[in-house]
C-alpha cells in the first residue's frame, strides 16, 4: 500500500501540533490533579502504619504502651518523609 | 449499604477449607476483563493506517501507558509494560463499570485494592533484590546524613516504605466508596426533599457523577504512576 506525498507531510505536522499540545496543557494538568489526591493518604498511611508496627513489637516485648507511643511519632516523621519526597517529584515534574 | 454488600452467587464452591464461591464480585471483575478483551480484540483487529474510533482508543490507552513508564521509570521499566497496562485497565474498567447504575463496584473493597497493592509491593521488593542484591538495602539508608542520626533515618525510611501498600490501597478503596457512598447520601436527599426540594440535590447528583468518572480514572492514572515510581525505585537505584 502506498501513501500519497501530500499526505505524508500532512501528517508530519498534525503529529507535531498533538504533541506541543499535549506536552503544554492537558497532560500536565492531570499530572498535577493525580498528585493532589495523592499526598494525603501518603501522610495518613505512614501513620498507620508505624502506630501498628509499635502495637505488634509492644504485643512481642510486653512493654505497653512505650513502642506504640516511640512508633506513632516515628510513623509521623515517615508520613512527613513520604510527602516531602512527593512533593519534590513534584517539582522536578515542573 | 446494599450496593457495596457481597454475596454468593451460584453452588459454595469451597477447597481446602477456603471459600472459592463464585460472588458478584468475582463476576463484576469477569465482566471488567471481558469488556477489556473484547474493546482491545476489536480495537486491533483491522490494523488501518488511519485508524477508526475504537483503534484509536485502544491505541490511544497503549500510547498513554508506554508514554508513562518511559517518563516516570525511564527504558529499563519497558519489560514491565504488559503487567503495568494489565493493572491500569483492570482498575479504570472496575471503577468505570462501577458507575453504571445496579452494578458493583469491585475496587470500592479494600480486600481487592490490597491484594493488587501488596502483589506490586512484593514483586517489586524481589525486583530489587534480584536487580542489586543485598546493595538494595542502601534505600533504606539515605546518603549524607550525620551518622547519629542514621538508626532513626533508617527506621523512618522503613516504615515510609512499608507504607507504600497500604496508602496505595487505602487511596484507591477510599475514593472509590466515599464517592459511592456520597451520591448515594444525595440520591437519599432527592427522594426525601420530594417533588418541591429536590431539584437541588438532583443537580448536585448530576455534577457529582460527571466528578466521580474522572476520580475513577484519576485514580486509575495514580494507580498505575505509583507502580511506575515504587518500579523505578527498584530499577534505577540511586542514592
Amino acid at each position: 500500500m502506498t501513501i500519497p506525498e501530500d499526505f505524508k507531510t500532512r501528517l508530519k505536522i498534525a503529529k507535531s501540533k498533538i504533541e506541543k499540545k499535549l506536552q503544554s496543557d492537558s497532560e500536565k494538568k492531570g499530572s498535577f490533579l493525580g498528585s493532589a489526591f495523592k499526598l494525603g493518604t501518603e501522610l495518613v498511611a505512614a501513620v498507620a502504619v508505624g502506630t501498628i508496627i509499635g502495637f505488634i513489637l509492644d504485643s512481642w516485648f510486653d512493654t505497653k504502651p512505650w513502642l506504640i507511643i516511640i512508633f506513632f511519632f516515628l510513623g509521623t516523621a515517615a508520613g512527613i518523609l513520604n510527602v516531602i519526597k512527593t512533593a519534590n517529584r513534584m517539582q522536578e515534574e515542573e | 449499604m446494599q450496593q457495596f454488600s457481597v454475596y454468593k452467587m451460584g453452588p459454595e464452591i469451597n477447597i481446602g477449607g477456603i471459600d472459592l464461591s463464585f460472588t458478584n464480585a468475582s463476576l463484576f471483575m469477569v465482566i471488567s476483563a471481558a469488556i477489556i478483551l473484547l474493546f482491545l480484540f476489536v480495537g486491533t483487529k483491522e490494523k488501518k493506517i488511519i485508524p477508526g474510533k475504537v483503534q484509536l482508543i485502544a491505541e490511544m490507552f497503549y500510547t498513554f501507558v508506554a508514554k508513562m513508564i518511559s517518563d516516570t521509570a525511564g527504558s529499563k521499566a519497558k519489560p514491565y509494560f504488559p503487567f503495568i497496562f494489565s493493572l491500569f485497565m483492570f482498575v479504570l474498567f472496575c471503577n468505570m463499570v462501577g458507575m453504571l447504575p445496579y452494578s458493583f463496584t469491585v475496587t470500592s473493597h479494600i480486600i481487592v485494592t490490597l491484594i493488587m497493592a501488596l502483589f506490586i509491593f512484593i514483586a517489586v521488593t524481589i525486583i530489587g533484590f534480584t536487580k542489586h542484591g543485598f546493595k538494595y538495602l542502601s534505600i533504606f539508608v539515605p546518603s549524607g546524613v550525620p551518622a547519629v542520626l542514621l538508626p532513626l533515618i533508617t527506621v523512618i525510611e522503613i516504615i515510609s516504605y512499608l507504607s507504600r501498600p497500604v496508602s496505595l490501597s487505602v487511596r484507591l478503596f477510599a475514593n472509590m466508596m466515599a464517592g459511592h457512598t456520597m451520591l448515594k447520601v444525595f440520591g437519599g436527599f432527592v427522594i426525601s426533599l420530594g417533588l418541591l426540594g429536590g431539584w437541588l440535590p438532583l443537580s448536585f447528583s448530576v455534577a457529582l457523577t460527571g466528578l466521580e468518572i474522572l476520580v475513577a480514572f484519576l485514580q486509575a492514572y495514580v494507580f498505575a504512576i505509583l507502580t511506575c515510581i515504587y518500579l523505578n525505585d527498584a530499577l534505577n537505584l540511586h542514592h
